[in-house]
């Protein structure tokens, strides 16, 4: 496989960014790992009776938040307030896991 | 006098931290970038904002269309990655503010942090997330309960490789 990737590397080049690739491979190597762990960790941490119980589209996002652990993206989603995420996913016993 | 800029999630989840006032001891002013502060709604993250307001521990950054133009590139190409975490627009900001400012970038989202690993833009901005923070502000034989007090009050857990990074691991 092309290492880097041209679509990526003509992405960070029509930004005007200049990239390390050598630590870019790094970062995702590593961080790809540490995400399935962490993802795990939410499946079993998770109060699931508590997210079956909430309303639409609350449920569907904090199930989401299980499976990527992004709140950012989760709250731009379903169109919620970043705080208010927060609040449902301390509910829920969703752990936000730091890498 | 040291300044910081602070992402909207690093505020949310030091809101719920009892000792959150700690946070002072090692920034006299945190920065929020008006693109940050609309994410924060709920009473308590708002109070929180209040109280440093009144301490006048707070500063409001405006805007800047100097910084608009990295952040733009900045999202445009992290967020397009399919392998790394995603970057939102006022969090593209705050990591541009903070290249701009010279000064640290507080935020729990792993964007940032990865991104001045790999970017060259950006390498030379400091990008710490609460257990960089608490690591500052307690020393190694206090660390551990206060990493465990934090997790306790905001729900945020950090990775066992990163607790072995700064000695804490279970």
């Amino acid at each position: 496989m092309e290492w880097p990737p041209r679509e990526l590397k003509k992405l960070y080049e029509g930004a005007g960014l200049k990239v390390d690739w050598e630590e870019y491979s790094k970062v995702v190597g590593a961080y790809l790992k540490e995400l399935e762990k962490a993802r795990e960790l939410r499946r079993k941490s998770a109060d699931w009776a508590y997210i079956e119980s909430r309303p639409e589209p609350l449920k569907t996002a904090l199930k989401l938040l299980v499976e990527t652990g992004d709140m950012k993206l989760v709250a731009m989603m379903y169109s919620l307030p970043l705080d208010v995420l927060n609040e449902e996913r301390l509910k829920a016993g969703i752990p936000l896991v730091l890498i | 006098m040291s300044l910081a800029i602070v992402d909207a999630c690093f505020l949310i989840n030091w809101s719920w931290f009892r000792q959150r006032n700690d946070l002072l001891n090692l920034f006299t002013r945190l920065v929020v970038p008006t693109p940050v502060l609309v994410e924060v709604r709920t009473e308590r993250a708002r109070s929180y904002l209040a109280e440093l307001v009144v301490s006048r521990r707070l500063l409001i950054a405006p805007r800047v269309q100097a910084v608009d133009q990295l952040a733009l590139k900045l999202f445009e190409v992290i967020d397009a990655e399919p392998h790394l975490p995603t970057i939102d627009p006022p969090e593209a900001y705050a990591l541009a503010l903070a290249k701009h400012m010279r000064v640290p970038l507080l935020t729990d989202n792993a964007a940032p942090k990865l991104a001045t690993r790999y970017v060259e833009e950006v390498k030379d901005v400091e990008v710490l997330d609460s257990l960089d923070v608490l690591a500052r502000l307690y020393l190694s034989t206090r660390l551990r309960s206060k990493v465990e007090e934090f997790m306790r009050d905001t729900g945020v857990l950090f990775s066992e490789g990163r607790l072995r990074d700064y000695g804490v691991a279970p």
